[in-house]
């Protein structure tokens, strides 16, 4: 039944002997509810045996491509590595070429890089919860959750000019000011996104067929938690309390007040509850950063000082940066520089070691999806057939992060 | 002519008119239009969205589903070489047949039944139940793995709701003292939802698990089977198979109007005089409407688990359908009704 | 790192030098560099002191040297230890490179060295389940992320320098 033809590496365990009792399903990539990804599930009547989850079906070998190209060059590249949450995959980045390069944003770009990854991270749960949503038929949340969306992506195009692809911080700052009038819209919308919360709680979270689905299913114990480096929302659902904007220094968030819900349980609606909790601090964190914003130049006087007189002028006055004629060719010193930020899935690593070149030598990054796909082998045994999808849904893992 | 006037005869009969026209097979398949469409634009109006509105702009998009059916006609009829080549064209066939039956029963006004008989309501519904062999058999033929999975799930469910769906009526027959559809709605002095309240639900409950309406779409359950037993079937033979669960609702939902909601009552005099076939009017009304809430909640629930939805039809559905039965032995002593 | 060092600190570091180990620190990333036949050895004094997971595996390939460096970075979860980093950097030989797999100490070390084994070919001795990750199951060429693969496109080098 399965011979392999010796040229090439099987990827996937092949049977064996005694295997018979056991019922193999692929659920591959052209199935509805599998993402761009397979599955090869071992069922032994109704319980689940083992899973093998099959990634790589949309590598885009971005690791490779940043090699070739100018360091500069590598941030809409690896913006597209979760474009749902561009802002957050890239102010890691930035932070690391600005420590090779020995620049430091001024204040106000700081303040403004918090905003948008905040932002970002609540259109990042939403989608989250909306997955979650269909992957238990439960449609009107997933339409629900995708309508509420638009609110941010909007917002997010007032202030960046794009509604996905932001690439909204370079190396030494960001690229446009705050606009007017910016602070009554998300008054308006974190009124909204209040209301809709508690709409959300009424007909799904608190709905007892899906409380039915979701509870003690899925539990992931702490003490596995760590061992397997889980991160984001799925980490903080075991109690573990831990945060990538705690530990690493990026951003504002020195000089603001914030909590990290945490929670024991460790089940699938735990983490639903998490992500909830967390848009709700995202909330808080853009009221106080709209408060507190510092006035004074968006771009490090490093570079700015690089650009013919008129055009400084005209970047002071609009508020829209326009980059010096030397980032195109901007030379790395050469090191090594490490960074970690927090997107809406979890942390993310980058690592560039740069031999002195214009291009980097080696640009590493580990996405928050790809640190969780163990737990598509640890979780699924064990449980029922039906309670994949609903595990599936609760990770928030997003497939084209995890293959880069 | 006497030929013409034969024929005219024989179609006004009782016998041909009410299970092929009314509310038979031509209503059975305009309600399918109707009720799949009403389906997707209260899901729409909840969710924010607009629902199906491209076919008929001005109506509101009502011909929609006319639209999908003549698609599904043109679509080539692909049988796989793998399966089971006779199954694979016959059980969609016997699915509908069997779902098209239970009209040859059901009454629509006094006098105006199809078979008149006194043992219309075990007719109509061991029918119904018969459905589900001929999906076992689709999945089965089909000879993939998914849908074998959802034949099984099929076979699950169908035992999980026969019992509670058979002795919520018999209940109810034994408290009106007759199985005929047609005196049962006679002797509904006040309508048997009071009378029997817990009969009227358990039988509505179980009726939306036979028909497969969420939260228990475990059949055809998209994200973990792909749509089950009917995954490999193609051109319109797949419409059949998706229009199957609303002509099983639709049958049912026809017995429960008349079983608990007094059915045809109150008749209008003038229709009836003119013809006693186009008397059942408010039967279907209230028939219709019944199928529209059961379809509203599509927007409110998920998808129970099988071994969920077996221990509520066991466990609970069960013990209410005995005790509705215990409830309508006492009311017959007591009321001597 | 500011002001004085925290006490479990000074013991890596002191534990470490023990075992011959030549050690850095920048900007909260603790680096040292390792020989292949003792990095079972700091594997398992870095676990004793809370950093029980790894952030990740990455290679680096010196044509010009003719080395393939591998780095891991330890990562923990703990409040005090989580603003630093401890970054292993080993070397083996590009003709035929050769590590202990650290799946036992680290579990979730298993699909990073299958990652960095299918990228630059680095053979990880002991992994239970070597096979491919993220290419395709027929693929013939070289380890990819080498600097001599060159990227062939409709059958031209395309090239990137």
């Amino acid at each position: 039944m399965l011979s392999m033809s010796s040229e090439f590496v099987s990827s996937r365990l092949l049977f064996k002997e005694g295997d018979e009792s056991t019922y193999e399903l692929f659920i591959g990539p052209q199935h509805p509810a599998s993402g761009h990804m397979r599955f090869i599930v071992r069922l032994k009547g109704d319980i689940i045996v083992s899973v093998d989850p099959d990634i790589g079906y949309v590598h885009r070998t971005m690791e490779k491509l940043a090699e070739g190209r100018e360091a500069i060059k590598a941030i809409p590249l690896l913006e597209r590595l979760t474009i749902i949450d561009s802002h957050n995959v890239t102010v890691a980045l930035v932070t690391a070429l600005e420590r090779l390069l020995d620049a430091e944003p001024p204040p106000r770009a700081l303040y403004l890089r918090t905003l948008l990854s905040e932002i970002n991270r609540i259109a990042s749960h939403l989608y989250g919860m909306g997955i979650a949503g269909i992957m238990l038929n439960h449609s009107t949340m997933f339409m629900w959750a995708f309508g509420d969306r638009e609110v941010w992506i909007q917002l997010a195009e007032e202030l960046t000019g794009a509604r996905l692809t932001h690439t909204y911080s370079i190396p030494g700052g960001v690229r446009r000011d705050l606009p007017q009038g910016f602070k009554e819209k998300f008054e308006k919308a974190a009124r909204y996104m209040e209301k809709r919360l508690q709409d959300y709680m009424k007909i799904f979270l608190l709905n007892p067929q899906i409380a039915s689905r979701y509870e003690g299913v899925g539990i992931l114990k702490k003490s596995e938690a760590r061992r397997l480096s889980i991160v984001g929302p799925n980490l903080r659902a075991s109690g573990v309390k831990y945060d990538a904007r705690l530990a690493d220094d990026y951003g504002a968030y020195k000089e603001l007040e914030f909590e990290v819900p945490v929670r024991e349980e460790g089940d699938c609606m735990a983490r639903m509850l998490v992500r909830v909790e967390e848009i709700k601090q995202s909330l808080s964190i853009i009221r106080q950063v709209l408060e507190k914003m510092p006035s004074g130049p968006i771009f490090a006087e490093k570079y700015l000082k690089l650009l013919p007189p008129k055009t400084r002028e005209q970047v002071l006055k609009t508020g829209h940066v326009k980059l010096p004629g030397i980032f195109a060719s901007l030379k790395l010193p050469a090191g090594e520089a490490v960074a970690r930020a927090e997107m809406g899935h979890g942390e993310i690593f980058y690592h560039i070691v740069s031999d002195g070149s214009t291009k980097p030598y080696r640009l590493r990054v580990v996405t928050p999806s790809f640190r969780n796909v163990v737990l598509f082998r640890y979780l699924p045994p064990g449980h029922r057939f039906m309670d994949f999808p609903a595990i599936y849904g609760s990770l928030d893992y997003f497939p084209p992060e995890a293959d880069r | 002519m006497d030929i013409v006037g034969f024929i005219v005869k024989l179609f006004l009969s009782p016998q041909v008119f009410a299970p092929i026209v009314f509310p038979g097979l031509l209503t059975a398949l305009v309600v399918l239009l109707i009720i799949i469409w009403a389906e997707r634009k209260i899901a729409a109006r909840i969710q924010m969205r607009v629902g199906p509105l491209y076919v008929t702009r001005h109506l509101g998009g009502v011909l929609q589903m006319l639209a999908d059916g003549t698609r599904y006609m043109f679509q080539e009829f692909i049988v796989p070489e793998t399966a089971d080549r006779i199954p694979f064209i016959v059980a969609p066939i016997l699915a509908l047949t069997l779902a098209i039956l239970p009209f040859a029963f059901i009454p629509s006004a006094p006098g105006f039944s199809p078979i008149s008989s006194p043992l219309t309501l075990p007719a109509v519904l061991a029918v119904i139940s018969a459905i589900p062999i001929s999906v076992l058999l689709m999945g089965w033929a089909s000879n993939n793995k998914f849908s074998i999975q959802g034949a099984v799930r099929e076979a699950f469910m169908s035992l999980g709701y026969e019992v509670p769906l058979f002795i919520s009526a018999i209940s109810m027959s034994i408290l009106y003292g007759t199985m005929s559809l047609e005196e049962m709605v006679t002797k509904q002095f006040i309508p048997g939802l009071i009378l029997n309240p817990i009969a009227a639900f358990t039988f509505l409950v179980s009726m939306i698990m036979s028909a497969g309406k969420l939260p228990f779409d475990i059949v055809e359950g998209e994200q973990e089977i792909v749509a089950g037993p009917y995954v490999e079937y193609t051109g319109i033979i797949f419409g059949i198979g998706m229009g199957l669960a609303y002509l099983k609702l639709y049958a049912l939902s026809l017995i429960y109007t008349i079983i608990f909601l007094s059915g045809w009552e109150p008749l209008p005099k003038l229709l009836y005089d003119i013809y006693p076939g186009i008397a059942g009017i408010f039967l279907f009304v209230k028939a219709f409407l019944l199928m529209l809430f059961i379809v509203f909640l599509r927007s409110v629930y998920g998808r129970y688990r099988l071994d969920q939805a077996l221990k509520i039809g066991w466990r609970v559905y069960f013990v209410l359908s005995i005790v509705s039965l215990i409830l309508s032995l006492g009311l017959r002593v007591i009321l001597n009704v | 790192m500011n002001g004085e060092k925290p006490s479990w600190l000074i013991e890596i570091v002191s534990k470490l030098s023990e075992l011959g180990i030549r050690l850095d620190e920048a900007k909260n990333v603790l680096k040292m560099e390792v020989a292949p036949e003792s990095l079972r050895e700091a594997a398992k004094i870095l676990i004793q002191y809370g950093y029980d997971h790894l952030a990740s595996i990455s290679g680096v390939d010196w044509s010009t040297k003719g080395t393939i460096e591998v780095i891991y970075f330890a990562e923990s979860y703990e409040p005090e230890k989580r603003g630093t980093l401890i970054e292993l950097k080993t070397a083996t030989s590009r003709e035929n490179p050769k590590l202990p797999s650290l799946v036992d100490l680290w579990p979730n070390a298993l699909l990073l060295e299958r990652e960095t084994w299918e990228m630059f070919g680095v053979v990880f001795e002991g992994n239970p389940d070597l096979r491919r990750l993220l290419l395709p199951p027929d693929w013939s060429g070289p380890p990819p992320l080498r600097k001599d693969y060159r990227v062939v496109e409709e059958g031209i080098y395309v090239e990137y320098e």
